[in-house]
């Protein structure tokens, strides 16, 4: 008897620790964000010093679930090893085409873009990522990110959010990847004095491959 | 079986769980220094797949580092192998069998969403998986 209520006992403890870990629980916090940014240049949606000699262009779409786990297991990596050293600079194409919940994920990252704090808000958009057209990307939710992202001016940034260059911006970038033979996410094309690299699938989720191919490209 | 006898192979049991909390309490805690240190575990063989897991969505929950919990895990098993009564043997089951299943998902999390693996993450997971093995033991040792 003892055993039996036992057992239950601890799937129930067990149970809820993992509704805990899956309902986002473990999405970024300010101080993490902050951490992995220190002393690292934004400038729009660039990420390191403009005079990086090799820049990676980041098609992704903020609700691709392969671009989440390039964006958290790769990115941190490539920001700590490449970008902060100032060896690579990182360019921020968000594309949306999943559904219209990328589109507003994009705009509201965007328009953080206007103060210089794109990429504290892309970190804790894919932090936090949940499954594709479920609706989970709701006002609350965007306003929740905005206020987690360090340095962000919350009045600044809903007043950006009904600009019209927000939605031009993603045009912009649709017509690039098109140029580009952008067809699937995450692509990260690499470019350097050495030339350009195209890199799509598990290609692009291998941190070896991805620097393997800064220093073909000039980076090393 | 004498009492004395059954005695002695429960402090035997008792005795691999006090060892196997320490194990893992030093998992725990080398876990929780890098995290909060901020810097990438030290990983066989020169694989990042320990940095990658740390550096995940899922190596914290609800903003408590998973090491943390794994301290707090460790330590309860750790006080239920040093009390001699059938309280500390239901206790050590509770907590390992919470810490295996937990470590299960952990697992999972690591080969099929984090698609990395983290040593350090494995080998607690395997002390969890001998303390359950232990913890149901002694507890079968005390009702027989």
């Amino acid at each position: 008897m003892i055993l039996a209520l036992i057992v239950a006992a601890a799937i129930v403890v067990a149970a809820i620790l993992v509704a805990i870990s899956q309902l986002g629980g473990g999405g970024a916090s300010s101080g993490e964000v902050s951490k992995l940014y220190a002393g690292v240049p934004q400038n729009g949606t660039t990420l390191g010093k403009g005079s990086a000699p090799v820049t990676i262009y980041l098609y992704e779409d903020f609700q691709c679930p392969y671009c989440g786990e390039f964006s958290r297991n790769v990115f941190p990596r490539l920001v700590k090893d490449y970008v902060k050293p100032g060896r690579v600079k990182l360019v921020s194409e968000p594309m949306a085409f999943i559904g219209p919940d990328s589109v507003k994920a994009a705009e509201a990252a965007l328009a953080a873009a206007k103060q210089n704090r794109y990429w504290g808000y892309y970190y804790l958009l894919f932090a936090n990522q949940k499954t594709e057209n479920s609706g989970y990307v709701t006002d609350d939710f965007l306003n929740n990110l905005a206020q987690k992202t360090p340095g962000l001016d919350m009045n600044r940034w809903k007043g950006a959010l009904s600009d019209p260059s927000l939605a031009k911006g993603l045009e912009k970038v649709q017509k690039k990847a098109s140029a580009e033979g952008v067809n699937s996410t995450p692509t990260l094309i690499v470019e350097g004095p050495g030339g350009k690299k195209k890199l799509t699938g598990d290609q692009a989720q291998s941190y070896g491959k991805i620097s393997s191919t800064i220093k073909q490209v000039g980076g090393s | 079986m004498a009492p004395s006898v059954k005695r002695g192979r429960n402090r035997g049991l008792r005795a691999a769980l006090v060892a196997l909390a320490v194990i893992g309490l030093g998992i725990s805690a080398y876990l929780t220094w890098v995290h909060f240190e901020g810097i990438a575990p030290v990983c066989a063989g020169g694989s990042h797949g320990c940095e990658t897991v740390q550096s995940s969505r899922y190596a914290s929950l609800a903003g408590v580092p998973v090491p943390v919990l794994g301290l707090v895990g460790y330590a309860l098993l750790f006080v239920s192998a040093l009390v001699r009564e059938e309280i500390g043997a239901y206790l050590g089951l509770l907590v390992a069998l919470v810490g295996t299943l937990f470590s299960a998902y952990l697992t999972y999390l690591e080969l099929f969403v984090i698609h990395a693996i983290c040593q350090w993450c494995v080998a607690s997971a395997l002390v969890m998986l001998l303390s359950l093995v232990a913890a149901f033991a002694r507890l079968w040792r005390l009702s027989s």
